[in-house]
């Protein structure tokens, strides 16, 4: 490796991608050396220390540690250039941040320009991506946020049965269990009511009582019951429900 | 007062004006029986009348449920006819007491025909209620059928408009783009699997009867694909008898649990992994099993949501709830996915 050589770090979790970009680099921008590849973002640190690289092509998707974290974790350590299959938002934020980034299937033409522009760059310090990528991180990933859980799991015999919350009628409370009521079946649950309530979506699960919990999606019906309770009626499901007075208010003027 | 308010729910102007009419045309009709006039006996009628409305509609509004609501009413209606004739006798002017003695004849024929006419309206009551209920229960009926009309239509829609991810069509094409120049007849390889599964994912070409083999050959496209994508990360296996690939499968099915595995299996895991397709019949049923051992699921982890959801709703409007769809742990990581449907001839 010459003094002069340009080091750099390719990252994509795709093999023959890799391969791709290096060989169309070899082209294009022959004073460039790849040190190194890396199929996720896992190693950045190690990388950083082992090869010092100036430049990292960063797949955004990758398993693992993804190229948004990568290049959170890389910081203004060595310059980075994303690289994108095809990602609408990602691409409007590259336009809107003068980020460089590559497309794939790549376009040596525009590989030639990317590179170009490095070459200008390399000579600066590696501005701060910290915006840029928090802007990306909630366009590619807008789940962030409160988690909610998505899935129940159940033992059905000797298996671990997986249940879509969404497909859940209602959660009651049985002694010792939670029966999980589906349109198909049922099972029980260890998780008491009380900490599914904390878990759920509060926006599609509704506490009616003090030992039931219900999907609001599956109501077909509100009707007053005895005392100053109301029992619901649901689709899919011959059981209809009860609404202790505590919870009645919810159902007030709807 | 307020919380009493319940107890006169349905006291309608409406409710007044029907007992009025009632009471003025059963005077009419018994008037020829009495000394009375008929203006004397319709006071008497309208008093019995409305203490038995009065009564009536407290006894239906009445939360409990020892005592059918029925029984109620006509207790009601008893007690309103003799409430109502001690009314009448009030509003008279006479005294009660001597009413009683004297009069007595009278006044059991008033509360007699009270609770007669009565019994008659509440029975027509009950009876219209009955037929409203029917009524609605038939709407109700009515509008399941048409929400299972429309959720067919829904599927076939969402069929439709599954669309291939322009990341995995671009990601493809780098991989084929790299192939053409380095090892073209892998490129080739991998283009002939690239067109195999645009035939059968493409909206356009998507063929509303379809059988496993069809399904299958389109999986193991996608699957190829990404073996050559992934490298050494992906590995799989067709499990499924010669027998059964000509059974009748509902199209795309299969494809969205191996795009599920290879998403949120395989693809965000770090180590290698493994995809098995397993297809067997047993009493009268079909059931084909996509297995990974990727990533497993987490609690609180989105994604597949939509495409298992459109699965559901399209099993159970094709064969009711003589199918299912199990999404099931598999240790000690990874998940199976599994399809059960009637199993069919051929298609």
């Amino acid at each position: 490796m010459s003094a002069a050589a340009i080091t750099a770090v390719i990252a994509d979790d795709e093999p023959l991608l890799r391969a791709q970009l290096r060989s169309r680099l070899a082209r294009v921008w022959p004073e460039l050396s790849v040190v190194h590849e890396m199929e996720n973002g896992r190693d950045v640190e190690k990388v950083l220390g082992d090869h010092e690289p100036q430049l990292f092509f960063l797949d955004i998707h990758m398993p693992g540690v993804n190229g948004l974290d990568a290049a959170r974790a890389i910081g203004d350590r060595a310059h980075v250039v994303f690289v994108t299959a095809f990602d609408q938002y990602a691409v409007e934020a590259f336009e809107q941040g003068a980020i460089d980034y590559v497309l794939k299937p790549f376009n040596e033409d525009r590989l030639q320009l990317t590179c170009a522009r490095l070459k200008v760059r390399l000579g600066e310090r590696p501005p701060s991506l910290d915006d840029l990528v928090e802007r990306l991180a909630a366009r590619i990933a807008p789940q962030a946020g409160a988690e909610h859980l998505r899935w129940i799991k159940a033992s059905v015999g000797s298996n671990v049965r997986l249940i879509p919350v969404e497909e859940v009628l209602f959660f009651q409370s049985d002694e010792k269990y939670t029966r999980v009521v589906t349109g198909e079946a049922e099972v029980l649950i260890r998780k008491p009511i009380r900490e599914l309530l904390e878990e759920l979506d509060p926006a599609r699960f509704w506490q009616i009582h003090r030992a039931t919990i219900v999907n609001v999606d599956f109501i077909a019906s509100v009707r007053k019951g005895l005392k100053d309770q109301a029992e619901i009626s649901l689709r899919d499901h011959a059981q209809t429900l009860v609404v202790s007075r505590a919870f009645t208010h919810r159902f007030k003027q709807m | 007062m307020k919380s009493y308010a319940y107890l006169f729910e349905g006291l309608t102007v409406q409710r007044v004006l029907v007992v009025s009419a009632v009471c003025a045309a059963a005077t009419a009709s018994v008037v020829w029986l009495f000394l009375n006039t008929y203006r004397d006996l319709l006071v008497s009628a309208l008093c019995v009348g409305y203490a038995s409305m009065v009564l009536f509609t407290v006894a239906g509004n009445i939360r409990q449920a020892r005592v059918p609501r029925e029984v109620m009413q006509v207790g009601a209606i008893v007690i309103g006819s003799f409430v109502g004739t001690i009314v009448a006798g009030l509003v008279k002017g006479r005294d009660i007491r001597q009413m009683f003695a004297e009069r007595l004849f009278g006044v059991l024929i008033t509360m007699g025909l009270g609770i007669g006419f009565g019994c008659v309206v509440v029975a027509m009551y009950v009876l219209r209620e009955k037929h409203a209920r029917d009524q609605a229960h038939h709407h109700l009926a009515e509008s399941e059928r048409h929400q299972l009309a429309k959720n067919l239509l829904e599927a076939k829609l969402a069929l439709m408009q599954a669309q291939i991810e322009p990341h995995f069509l671009f990601n493809t094409l780098a991989n084929v783009q790299h192939l053409v120049e380095t090892n073209p007849p892998e490129a080739s390889r991998m283009l002939e699997s690239l067109i195999q599964y645009l035939r059968a994912a493409l909206p356009q070409m998507r063929e509303a009867y379809t059988n496993l083999g069809r399904e299958l050959d389109m999986a193991r496209a996608f699957l190829d694909i990404h073996k050559v994508r992934m490298g050494t990360r992906l590995d799989y296996a067709i499990d499924v008898p010669d027998t059964l690939k000509c059974r009748a499968f509902p199209p795309m099915m299969l494809i969205t649990l191996v795009e599920n595995a290879v998403k949120h299996g395989i693809d965000p895991s770090c180590e290698a992994g493994s995809i098995t397709i397993r297809a067997a019949e047993d009493e009268g049923k079909l059931r084909v099993s996509v297995e990974d051992t990727g990533e497993g699921i987490k609690p609180t982890k989105g994604g597949g949501g939509v495409g298992l959801a459109n699965i559901r709703e399209r099993l159970k409007a094709l064969y009711g709830a003589s199918a299912k769809l199990v999404i099931e742990e598999r240790p000690p990581h990874g998940v199976v996915a599994s399809i059960e449907v009637p199993a069919g001839s051929g298609a």
